[in-house]
């Protein structure tokens, strides 16, 4: 036991006094937060005001109406809210349209200023009205949120419209037509978690992206450690007095005590950081709407239990993989190219985020958190997004401990020959014999 | 004699393709050095990496301490110092003698301490917090070397020690194994130099092919070898002495350095007739004397010249 500690604590030091350690530890969250931070100022401030021409070439007021609804369209909330949309009518008789359209097109999405210049511009007529299709030319058409901007503010119009010609008052219509929403709470277990919808989709997409890059650079991390043990050979020395199966083992519980470590000191540090969110926000003059409008999602205590548990069992699942097609090479190059399947299994895990949160009760779904690669993916996502079912949290986790221990054993069976073996990368077959000799 | 330390008996272990060792049996008693030679390949790491419990033998069993217990769960009482050299090399060297002597069983604290007195001894006082990829070569080796005598072992395996030492370094280490021998200590080192083997060992065991050829304590084998030996140096005329030393009446085998030889007698032929025949040869005769014969020759007699040349083997069971 004494020996199993003192590789576990040699991994442990080793790498957690690197000067890599350190870097990662700062620069990881920086990155993440500066990722938030960019898409609060991205969706407080837009892109600053759209300047757009409508061409109105329809009867009545239904270009009038176009242009007001635009005008009224607002980004931000509150005091700094702002004219969205900078508009220009233009009436067009129902033949100039094109003549109209050739005249705007080369002021249009322009990178210069230039007199008159416009971001887009909107053909109203009368078929529009009518197919419900309204053109739209412009330089922001990638932008599939500002087009959906611009679709929800003239939905309402349209329909406007369409009720006026049919007779009815258009007070009762604006009156009628108010918007509606789904105003989303979470209930778990019989309780409110005071978390909005929005905001549980934001917890399980970082929890299960943090458990992808995680996975993936510790593996990574005891692959190359168990490489510099067998291309330094001072395995020989290693093996003489602890087995290899404790080796394997030391080092792969060493990686994931640093992986561990480093998430503790940045969960400490977002937990500094979630309780003092306005001052850290007003330090970079950003207002204190801003924060509002990202919620932070609570963890709550089972969540995180859960994502620790499989996060663990992953690991241990994946890591042992890692160390035995470290073993089984003599190179990094080599290693490099057998490593890919092991990494294509993390990735597999990853893929299942999207169907799972969508219909996280769907036989799919009980599958992948049946089976032992998958299931650190999916069993927490399902845990996250709805309610789970305690007989198959406990089935996902028995069969997820079983995978662990079958891939452990094989693994240190590889392990145990592959680390005094050089030269070429054993095949499947040979890999096979390791397996099975005594 | 006293109870052997370690206990080889009958074990041969096949790789794809070849068999490494062959129905070996040893016994290597408690005290001394014992000298494990044998040309490159002829198993004498693979018989180390069986007597350390690193390989296991397809068959045949191994014995430390007289214990059933596998040699792993000895290591507290064996120190290793593999032929392949390797450290960690960005680990500082005091932490990484600590490590060493941590999977031998010591505390750290102790392991610290003794990995300190020996650094100092060893000259290394001045690196012990540099890593050690800064190091020398020989200078790693050192520390190697410390890290396999750090718990005080019973027995030290030290396969291929002297390989790659400048003469200094050399000394120093021969000095250590030499003062670990008498200590009452056992030490089992493979050498393909017989020179080295010569000076230092108390009892040799020859393997060639992954088979034992011979074994015994030095002075036996040499005695069992016989005394018809006879070291020559001459000054001149060397073709004529070596013709001299291809006459199958008077000369068995011949190692002929040009200028100076060791012959081993013919059967049938006396020293009087092979002085007579070299001073009739006029080859400037500086030296003529019955010896005892050198570990060198026993072992190109034994093994044969040719085997010098290993068989072609997969170097991954080197």
């Amino acid at each position: 036991m004494r020996k199993f500690i003192a590789v576990v604590t040699r991994e442990f030091r080793e790498r957690v006094r690197t000067r890599a350690f350190v870097i990662s530890t700062v620069l990881i969250p920086l990155f993440f937060t500066l990722m938030i931070a960019g898409q609060i100022v991205l969706s407080t401030r837009g892109a600053g005001t759209w300047r757009i021409a409508v061409v109105d070439a329809a009867q009545g007021s239904f270009g009038a109406r176009i242009e007001a609804a635009l005008r009224d369209a607002k980004v931000g909330t509150g005091a700094s809210a702002a004219q969205k949309y900078r508009v220009e009518r233009i009436t067009a008789a129902p033949g100039r349209i094109d003549a109209v359209k050739d005249s705007l097109v080369p002021l249009t999405g322009k990178r210069e200023e230039v007199p008159g210049k416009l971001d887009g511009f909107l053909l109203v007529t009368e078929d529009a009205l009518t197919s419900g299709a309204i053109p739209y030319y412009g330089g922001n058409v990638g932008s599939l949120s500002e087009m959906d901007n611009l679709q929800a503010a003239l939905r309402p119009v349209v329909l406007t419209e369409r009720l006026v010609r049919e007779g009815v008052g258009a007070v009762a219509v604006q009156e009628a037509s108010g918007r509606v929403e789904l105003v989303t709470s979470k209930i778990t277990d019989g309780k409110l978690t005071g978390e909005s919808g929005e905001s549980s989709f934001f917890l399980v997409y970082v929890m299960t992206l943090m458990m992808y890059f995680a996975l993936l650079f510790y593996g990574i991390q005891v692959m190359s450690s168990v490489l510099e043990e067998k291309t330094s050979r001072i395995v020989e020395v290693l093996a003489s007095s602890v087995t290899p199966f404790q080796l394997m083992l030391g080092k792969v519980v060493g990686v994931a005590s640093v992986g561990l470590f480093q998430l503790g000191i940045w969960a400490m540090a977002g937990l500094y950081l979630t309780a003092n969110v306005a001052p850290i926000l007003s330090i970079l003059h950003m207002s204190s709407d801003a924060a509002r409008g990202v919620q932070l999602p609570t963890v709550t205590l089972p969540l995180l239990a859960v994502f620790l548990l499989f996060f663990v069992l992953g690991f241990f699942l994946f890591a042992s993989l890692y160390a035995a097609v470290g073993a089984m090479c003599s190179s990094q190059q080599d290693a490099n190219q057998t490593q890919h399947p092991v990494t294509i299994g993390i990735v597999l895990g990853l893929m299942t985020m999207f169907p799972l949160m969508n219909d996280p009760n769907s036989t799919l779904a009980r599958t992948l958190s049946l089976i032992p690669f998958t299931a650190p993916f999916a069993t927490p996502i399902r845990y996250s997004v709805a309610p789970l079912p305690l007989v198959e949290l406990l089935l996902s986790i028995l069969s997820t401990i079983a995978g662990v221990l079958i891939m452990c054993w094989i693994a240190s069976r590889i392990y145990r020959i592959g680390i005094l073996a050089y030269g070429k990368r054993p095949g499947l077959a040979e890999l096979w014999r390791w397996v099975r000799t005594a | 004699m006293a109870e052997a330390v370690v206990t080889v008996d009958r074990i041969t272990k096949r790789f794809a393709g070849h068999t490494a060792v062959r129905d070996l049996s040893l016994s290597i008693p408690a005290g001394g050095i014992f000298g494990l030679l044998g040309p490159n390949g002829a198993g004498k790491s693979t018989t180390i990496r069986m007597i350390l419990n690193i390989l296991v033998p397809d068959t045949g069993s191994v014995r430390l301490f007289g214990n059933h217990v596998a040699g792993r769960d000895l290591s507290a009482r064996v120190g290793y110092l593999p032929e392949e050299r390797g450290l960690y090399r960005k680990m500082r060297v005091l932490d990484q003698l600590a490590f060493l002597g941590e999977i031998r069983g010591l505390r750290r604290l102790d392991s610290v301490r003794r990995a300190r007195t020996w650094l100092e001894r060893l000259g290394l006082g001045d690196w012990t917090r540099k890593k050690v990829e800064d190091l020398s070569k020989g200078m790693q080796q050192k520390v190697q070397f410390i890290g396999s005598l750090l718990h005080d072992p019973e027995l030290v395996v030290l396969d291929e020690p002297f390989s790659g030492l400048d003469p200094v370094n050399s000394q120093l280490m021969k000095d250590v194994v030499v003062e670990i021998a008498r200590e009452g200590r056992t030490v089992l080192f493979s050498t393909h130099i017989m020179e080295q083997a010569e000076r230092m060992c108390d009892r040799v065991a020859i393997i060639a092919r992954g088979e034992k050829v011979l074994d015994g304590a030095l002075s036996e084998v040499k005695r069992d070898f016989g005394t018809r030996h006879v070291a020559l140096v001459f000054t001149r005329n060397q073709a004529s002495a070596a013709r001299i030393l291809r006459d199958p009446a008077l000369v068995a085998r011949a190692d002929d350095y040009g200028g100076s030889a060791e012959v081993e007698l013919a059967s049938e032929g006396n020293p009087d007739r092979l002085l007579r025949a070299l001073v009739d040869a006029d080859v400037g005769l500086s030296r003529f004397e019955i010896v005892e014969p050198s570990l060198q020759s026993i072992f190109i007699a034994k093994v044969g010249a040719e085997a010098a040349v290993a068989p072609a083997r997969e170097e991954a069971h080197a």
